[in-house]
């Protein structure tokens, strides 16, 4: 077997980790010696660029440098989520022609999101091959808990483009859990909240003579380090109106050097009451001058303009314990993961909700990819009595040309598991019949979301009502949709022929993936 | 007065006798079944446990609870059965792994030699991956003869508790299960094989617990959160159970195997009692009872359930049909419902239901579609 790694696939930053030969997970340096890698992504005009390097990008043509690209995956691009965030992106979306969202680059050419996925992981590979000078092909991949199917899928399908071989896909929560070594100690129930660059999740955690077990997640999908960032730009923003009379609003370049300094001055205010940001070119004057910008923000100010994305972290938290049936005073650890949770308002707020400190892990961005390389352990047989469990985050529908949908697998199912469905004939003869999936267990499809047309064809010749179809989904335990049909009488396998489907085809997967080998 | 028994338990294969030490008993020395005689709480009773090797081990033990159970309908009524629950006092240790050592030295193919050590029991923990094979091949087969058993098992006996298990039973044994079977466990050896044999056996554990516990919490006997069951704090009212005008619950209805119980508890439903998952035929009396209320669609489910179980029995299929081109008819679809019972007919000849429906559909359409749900009272 070959060497696998551990990935923390963020919206913001990636890290990746291996088991070393003596059995500790190690966290990998990147070349520039940083512990985490930017997920950032610069087409320029030589190739794309991955990582650190990325970020001059950002600085010459922000719309060909993408960010963020984790909030894409798997999305509809009419999701009110991706139109909203649309608008505040400084580079491009267009929709796929199945209504997935890509990315249109400056050069005229649309890319997917697992595709730019795959790049950042074929950057964490590499890095990871020249630690362990061994070919790496396997990897325990992280995802947000409340990743629905698509997203898994495209997850799925980004690795196996960047030549990467999914070991498992690892929820956020519980590899943190495991990063935090809660496996090795007595039976506690943990309440994680990861609150990073893009996401804010939420999961109650019971471990168990070392069985860890999710009973419930929340999260807010849009809520994260980012849109700290956002607010202090908006103000910013505000400020240059107000004190050079200039605006400054349309002027991408400038958006982007606000929003990178405001990052820089949102951590420095970490750690101290306040701190001074300093941008000596932010625009230029019609006469071609150049607008030096420089201010002092203090903690309290930038709480301020954070206040209302802070309190949008409440209803999770609190939405999370009803679901677990869980008082707050019955939780053993509340567990801060995340680079966010170092923000002090941000666990003040949560010290709040919660009516307790919460327990400082040193190492908040690295935890996850720690319990992904745990997971890789475990998985290797080298971690023993260790076992994860988790459920179907969202029950999955079906339907037929005329009916409304019909669950078959309900919500909180504990995963692997299979259902099936039956589906007759309705005329003499009939040849095949074609069928959706959803994800969601409401009747109506416009509430679900769709995964998929699919078709039983090649029916045998007989009278109306006299063939069954056995169709069977299954949900193994990435929480991936599988689909398998036969006819029930004689067992036989039926053809299953995919009409639509969300996320990218098999051959295009595997097209990208040998374009991108026959690129590196 | 409490007399003396013997009951004679036959295991005619190893595997059986695996069972019965593993799975069959609780706590180690409980054993719940139903015997053809009248008994009481507090009587001895000698159990004769033969092997596969025609050695009997006779193991003394006290009834501990015992109630009598319904007469089956059908059923000869002068045949008086008692569920009774056993403290097997003389199975001690001693006794339990000498019957284990048999066991798993037989199914490995090899000759017990005398004397020696047992080996480790096979206990149902999350390390158990080192108890099983560790060759391949000896390892698929153990897998596939569990898939097969576990395949065509009622879901109680897929997790190993009673037919009426409280929830922290069915929690802990399914827990058991999967710290067995858990495809995680096999994932080191990258067998392709091993790997899917796993998943399988998941899934049917996995699904054996979700109807379970999707069972007890209809009889308002539990609560889910995310993979957890747990009692209720307090004593929960099934919904049903509130009476509302009109719909009376025909005592008559559900032809359905009774489990006996000391403390009768709210049934809400037939839809979901998990005792009654246990035939072909037990499936037909469900539907029946269902299609009784009117309810084609749950019964449609239970029927394509069942045929997934016994695809080639004709009734089933018949009824299956018969369902369907109710619901054909409810929702107005006169042509499909008769199509439907014309093709059970075809299917089923005897089927009366079949018969007398498609007249009622022929006279009326889909009109007074309400007196069909009579043909099942």
């Amino acid at each position: 077997m070959s060497r696998a790694v551990g990935i923390d696939l963020g919206t913001t930053n990636s890290v990746v980790a291996v088991i070393d030969r003596d059995g500790a997970p190690r966290i990998l340096t990147t070349a520039e010696g940083s512990t985490t890698m930017p997920s950032l992504v610069w087409f320029s005009p030589d190739g794309p660029v991955v990582g650190e390097a990325a970020r001059a990008g950002l600085d010459h043509s922000p719309d060909c440098t993408v960010f963020g690209a984790k909030r894409l995956l798997g999305r509809r691009f009419d999701h009110p989520e991706i139109r909203r965030l649309a608008r505040t992106l400084p580079y491009e979306l267009t929709p796929a022609p199945n209504g997935d969202t890509w990315v249109q680059l400056a050069a005229g050419r649309a890319i997917s999101p697992e595709e730019i996925s795959a790049l950042i992981l074929r950057e964490l590979r590499r890095t990871a091959e020249a630690f362990l000078e061994e070919p790496v092909t396997r990897a325990v991949i992280t995802i947000p808990a409340w990743y629905d199917a698509a997203q898994r899928q495209a997850t799925k399908d980004a690795a196996q483009i960047a030549g990467l071989s999914v070991a498992r896909l690892l929820s956020e929560p519980t590899a943190a859990a495991l990063g935090h070594g809660a496996h090795r100690g007595q039976d506690r129930r943990y309440l994680v909240c990861d609150l990073g660059g893009g996401t804010f999740d939420v999961a109650v955690v019971d471990v168990e003579g070392g069985v860890f077990e999710v009973l419930a997640t929340t999260g807010d999908p849009f809520l994260g380090g980012d849109d700290v960032d956002r607010a202090i730009v908006d103000n910013l923003v505000r400020d240059v109106r107000q004190t050079r009379g200039i605006d400054i609003s349309s002027d991408a370049i400038a958006i982007e050097r606000l929003r990178l300094a405001a990052q820089h001055t949102k951590h420095e205010l970490s750690d101290q009451p306040f701190a001074k940001l300093t941008i000596a070119e932010l625009a230029q004057l019609p006469s071609g001058k150049g607008v030096e910008y420089n201010r002092t923000i203090r903690r309290d100010e930038m709480e301020l303009w954070a206040s209302p994305l802070v309190k949008r972290i409440e209803a999770p938290v609190i939405a999370a314990l009803e679901r677990a049936g869980r008082k707050r005073e019955a939780v053993d650890e509340v567990l801060l993961v995340g680079g966010s949770t170092r923000i002090p308002i941000v666990r003040k707020e949560l010290g709040r909700i919660l009516g307790r400190d919460p327990s400082v892990i040193p190492n908040p961005e690295e935890v996850v990819a720690i319990g992904a390389a745990l997971e890789v352990a475990r998985l290797d047989g080298i971690i023993d009595g260790v076992l994860l469990i988790d459920v179907a985050a969202r029950g999955i529908s079906m339907s037929t040309a005329d009916s409304e949908c019909e669950m078959v697998i309900a919500q909180s199912s504990v995963v692997p598991t299979r259902e099936h469905r039956l589906l007759a004939t309705r005329s003499d003869n009939q040849p095949r019949i074609e069928f959706d999936l959803w994800e969601g267990e409401s009747p109506e499809p416009a509430r679900n979301r769709h995964l998929g047309r699919y078709a039983v064809v090649d029916l045998p010749v007989a009278p109306s009502g006299d063939v069954l179809c056995l169709i069977e989904v299954t949900i193994d335990t990435d929480g991936v949709v599988r689909l398998g049909a036969s006819e029930l009488v004689s067992g036989e396998r039926l053809t299953l022929e995919q009409l639509a489907h969300a996320g990218l085809s098999r051959a295009e997967v595997l097209r990208l993936q040998k374009s991108m080998l026959e690129a590196s | 007065m409490a007399q003396a028994r013997t009951l004679h338990v036959r295991c005619t294969t190893w595997e059986q006798v695996d069972v019965f030490t593993t799975r069959k008993l609780r706590k180690g020395k409980l054993l719940s079944m139903k015997v053809p005689f009248e008994t009481k709480a507090g009587a001895p009773l000698t159990l004769g446990l033969e092997l596969p090797n025609q050695l009997v081990v006779a193991i003394d033990g006290i009834v501990q609870r015992a109630s009598p159970i319904d007469p089956e309908p059908g059923a000869k009524p002068d045949v008086s059965r008692t569920w009774i629950e056993v403290e097997l006092t003389g199975l001690t240790d001693e006794v339990m792994n000498r019957i284990r050592t048999m066991a798993t030295e037989e199914l490995e193919g090899k000759t017990p030699p005398i004397g020696s050590t047992p080996p480790a029991l096979r206990r149902t923990s999350a390390a158990v991956v080192d108890d099983l094979p560790a060759d391949e091949r000896e390892l698929f087969q153990h897998l596939s003869s569990e898939l097969r058993r576990m395949r065509s098992a009622a879901v109680h006996d897929v997790l190993g508790v009673p037919a009426d298990a409280n929830a922290a039973q069915v929690r802990t044994s399914w827990k058991n299960l999967i710290r067995r079977h858990h495809p995680d466990l096999v994932a080191r050896r990258a067998a392709p094989a091993i790997s899917h044999l796993a998943e399988e056996l998941t899934i049917l554990a996995n699904r054996a617990y979700d109807r379970l516990r999707a069972a007890l919490v209809a009889e308002g006997n539990g609560t889910i959160v995310g993979p957890t069951l747990s009692s209720p704090p307090g004593w929960l009212v099934g919904f049903e159970d509130i009476a509302s005008g009109g719909a009376i619950v025909r005592p008559s209805q559900p032809r359905l195997e009774r489990v006996p119980d000391a403390t009768p508890r709210p049934r809400t439903s037939p839809t979901l009692a998990p005792s009654t998952i246990q035939g072909g035929e037990a499936f037909e009396a469900r539907a029946r009872a269902m299609l009784a209320t009117g309810d084609g669609d749950s019964a449609r489910e239970v029927l394509a359930a069942a045929l997934v179980v016994y695809p080639r029995s004709r009734s089933l299929r018949a009824l299956y049909l018969v369902a369907t081109a109710i619901v054909a008819v409810l929702r107005g679809e006169v042509m499909l419902a008769i199509s439907q019972l014309e093709t059970a007919l075809a299917h089923y000849e005897q089927s009366i239901e079949a018969t007398m429906l498609l007249e009622h559909v022929k006279k009326y359409g889909a009109e007074r579609s309400d007196e069909m749900r009579r043909v099942f009272q």
